[in-house]
């Protein structure tokens, strides 16, 4: 809470200037003759601060994944424009990673991990001693020691996962971009991954967008929560997630904060 | 439509190139003749019916030599697959005369029937027996047991089981090497015709080649495009078109 | 102590009774020694050039005609694999021309490339590559269409230039179509190989069984086809121990 003052009073001018991500009246709308023509998203705005943890939470096919294809720049909005840090974004960069929810479509199945890990550095132009380093650090960092020399393939969900982070973290990113990345695991493994990713955030003054269908984790994680829906979609609203950092998976949930805004989002969700 | 605009682009560029510096004079190649002389000779083939004749012999060797392999292979397949003792005893064998090319057999085919009929149709029968015989085996392995114990209890003899149970059961993956077969026989006796026969499409190549009639070759392999195509067309739709008359006729 | 598979026993039990039926007709003088040389006859062939070292040579010939021109036809055949797989400009303007072409056998080519080059080793790599080039070529066509698309957006989102994209996530991926392509066009190598041999008098397995059958020496024409066989297997069982090699992360499975 005392954070939250200081950060308002003293930067609100500066900050309000300089997005890490916006969007301003962003709309989006597939297929080209006027008959195929879907409108999928409309009039989004949206700004995002620098270390924000933006949760963004919607229905199933209420196009959460298009907007964050917007945000990295793999797709161009058909109106308004998306910004990074005050640049129009005009494609996909190493600053904005994103991780998929799908991990084993988005690894390489013939690298080990520690070799995923370099693509990564691979990119931007290491040497393989030079990636050495990095590779170790990022394998502890996210408890991949052991499996440094293992495939994809023969790891589990989680771990899987891990690695996905682990290779995002090495492209050096200003932004992380997670679509619904805890989706396909189970309760234990994604609870754990939650703690990790909140951890991971507050040590790198990483800013997050993040992805989900789920209530309880956007407001556990988020600083903010805005809430996607309607056809075509909009914000409906953003609400402050309030409450106490470092989050607790037990007590943090119990929390009548926690409650009273479960309550209310879950009435925004159920309106459409 | 935008498909088939694009896919004409480099052949018409292609022939253009070709008919355009064929007559000016830069491409002065006694081996390459030029587009508009060997659509001529191509009509005058189709014309006096020297190719159709050709044509017709090249399926005629290749068309028995399928149905031979097709017999054999099925009948062997589905014994071999009923059993699956019996396989795995003859299977080594199969194994090991597999990988001999037919082609290699021309020879030996030469000596035994000299040149003629009997000689192609046996290596195209030969060529196209092993996708046949393995897929047959593979396809009577599949069918649900169910229906094997029924023809048991129904006491049906190996015939009726063929035609009745074995073969429906199995047609699907069965018409599909059948298909793959009909490839090879055409390939197949066409080589024959060129390497050793003197009869049919390939033996008409040579002829054309060895008399310097290039226009009349290319031609001839340009006629060789299209009916492997509309083969491999017609191929693709007899399937569906079989499986509705077989139910038209139920 | 390893049990012994009666079924493995009498498999190895009917080839031999073939084989000694095939014996017992040829001593019985049932089918012409002409035609039908005793195995026994065809083993001593064998066993003979083995012993003087003339066997290796035809081998040798033939061999390399194969590889040579499967190398050429699988590198062609995958460049243009990839060029058709990641674009679909290069698709559209390449495949109904090759769709055109492909069911033309390769045999077909020899009349032609006889007229350009003779009859020549050079004829007869072109040919095998011209026929060799189809399996690789339509196995790598699915191969670099298929790559996920997941990768190739974190191939954008990384940097990677087309080239790298290509180099590091493409090929690879399609690494496993691409070998299956490479197995049939190797088989087909053989095959165009000993066509050519035959047309074109080039030294070589194909010609000695053409040359036998010419001298009615009929025992060294099987002697020439067993070698045949054997070739075969022995180049489709070295590139299955590669593709093991290559491919040894599909197999790690906990």
């Amino acid at each position: 809470m005392q954070l939250r003052a200081e950060r308002t009073v003293a930067g609100a001018a500066t900050e309000a200037a300089i997005f890490a991500v916006s969007m301003h009246q962003v709309g989006l709308s597939f297929g080209v003759s006027p008959l195929e023509r879907r409108l999928v998203l409309a009039d989004i705005t949206l700004d995002v601060r620098e270390g924000e943890f933006l949760c963004i939470v919607g229905p199933s096919g209420s196009g959460k994944t298009t907007l964050l294809r917007l945000l990295a720049g793999l797709i161009k909005p058909t109106a308004g424009e998306v910004r990074f840090r005050g640049q129009v974004v005009v494609g996909p960069s190493r600053e904005r990673a994103i991780i998929f929810q799908d991990y084993s479509k988005a690894l390489l199945p013939w690298r080990n991990v520690s070799g995923n890990i370099a693509l990564s550095l691979e990119a931007q132009g290491m040497r393989a001693s030079e990636q050495k380093p990095i590779i170790a650090a990022l394998l502890a960092k996210m408890g991949l020691e052991q499996a440094a020399n293992q495939y994809p393939g023969q790891l589990s969900g989680g771990m899987q996962q891990r690695v996905q982070i682990a290779r995002c973290l090495a492209q050096h990113p200003n932004i992380l971009l997670m679509d619904e990345p805890f989706g396909a695991l189970d309760a234990i493994t994604r609870q754990a991954l939650q703690d990790e990713i909140l951890l991971l955030s507050t040590e790198q003054h990483m800013t997050v967008v993040f992805i989900t269908h789920d209530l309880e984790e956007a407001i556990y994680l988020g600083d903010r929560v805005a809430v996607l829906g309607d056809t075509p979609a909009r914000i409906i609203e953003t609400i402050d997630a309030d409450l106490p950092r470092p989050r607790d998976q037990l007590t943090t949930r119990e929390d009548p904060g926690f409650l009273a805004l479960r309550h209310r989002l879950f009435g925004l969700l159920r309106r459409d | 439509m935008r498909r088939v605009l694009i896919g004409s682009i480099l052949p018409a560029l292609f022939i253009a190139v070709w008919e355009i510096s064929s007559r000016t004079g830069t491409l002065t190649l006694e081996s390459l003749s030029r587009p508009s002389d060997i659509l001529l000779a191509g009509m005058e083939g189709l014309g006096d019916g020297s190719i159709l004749l050709a044509t017709g012999q090249t399926f005629e060797t290749a068309l028995l030599g399928l149905t031979i392999a097709a017999i054999t292979g099925i009948i062997s397949g589905a014994v071999l697959g009923l059993s699956p003792v019996l396989e795995r005893v003859v299977d080594p064998t199969i194994e090991a005369l597999r990988p001999i090319p037919a082609v290699a057999l021309m020879p030996l085919a030469l000596m035994m029937f000299g040149f003629g009929v009997s000689m192609e149709t046996t290596i195209v029968a030969y060529a196209c027996v092993w996708p046949i015989l393995i897929v047959t085996i593979s396809a009577v392995q599949a069918i649900e047991p169910r229906l094997l114990e029924l023809a048991d209890v129904l006491e049906m003899t190996f015939v009726e089981r063929l035609r009745k149970i074995i073969l429906p059961a199995a047609f699907a993956r069965i018409n599909v090497s059948l298909r793959v077969a009909a490839g090879i026989a055409l390939v197949v006796a066409v080589t024959v015709e060129i390497v050793l026969n003197p009869r049919g499409l390939g033996y008409s190549l040579i002829l054309a080649q060895q008399s310097l009639r290039v226009d009349v070759m290319y031609a001839q392999l340009l006629w060789l495009c299209v009916i492997g195509y509309a083969l491999n067309a017609l191929l693709r739709n007899i399937g569906p078109a079989a499986i509705v008359l077989s139910r038209a006729s139920q | 102590m390893r049990t012994i598979d009666p079924i493995k026993i009498a498999a190895l039990g009917f080839a031999l009774a073939l084989i000694l039926t095939w014996q017992l007709l040829a001593e019985l003088k049932l089918i012409s020694p002409i035609f039908f040389p005793s195995p026994w006859r065809a083993g001593t062939v064998l066993v003979a050039r083995f012993l003087d070292g003339s066997i290796w040579a035809p081998i040798v010939a033939t061999g390399l005609r194969m590889l040579l021109g499967w190398a050429l036809a699988s590198f062609v055949g995958v460049a243009i694999g990839a060029a058709i797989g990641s674009s679909r400009l290069a698709r559209d303007l390449l495949e109904p021309t090759l769709d055109f072409i492909r069911p033309l056998p390769a045999s077909a080519m020899i009349p032609v490339a006889v007229l350009f080059l003779g009859l020549s080793n050079a004829m007869s790599l072109s040919v095998i590559a011209f026929g060799a080039i189809w399996p690789v070529l339509l196995a790598s066509v699915h191969g670099f269409s298929s790559v996920q698309p997941e990768l190739r957006q974190v191939s954008d989102v990384l940097g990677f230039s087309r080239r790298e994209f290509l180099q590091k996530i493409a090929l690879p991926s399609a690494f496993p179509d691409i070998i299956a392509g490479l197995r049939v066009s190797l088989a087909i190598s053989l095959i165009l190989a000993v066509i050519t041999e035959m047309q074109a008098s080039l030294p070589g397995l194909g010609w000695d069984i053409f040359y036998a059958q010419r001298v009615y020496r009929s025992a060294d024409l099987y002697g020439g086809l067993v070698l045949l066989g054997v070739m075969g297997f022995a180049a489709n069982h070295a590139l299955t121990l590669f593709e093991r090699r290559i491919l040894r992360w599909r197999n790690l499975h906990d």
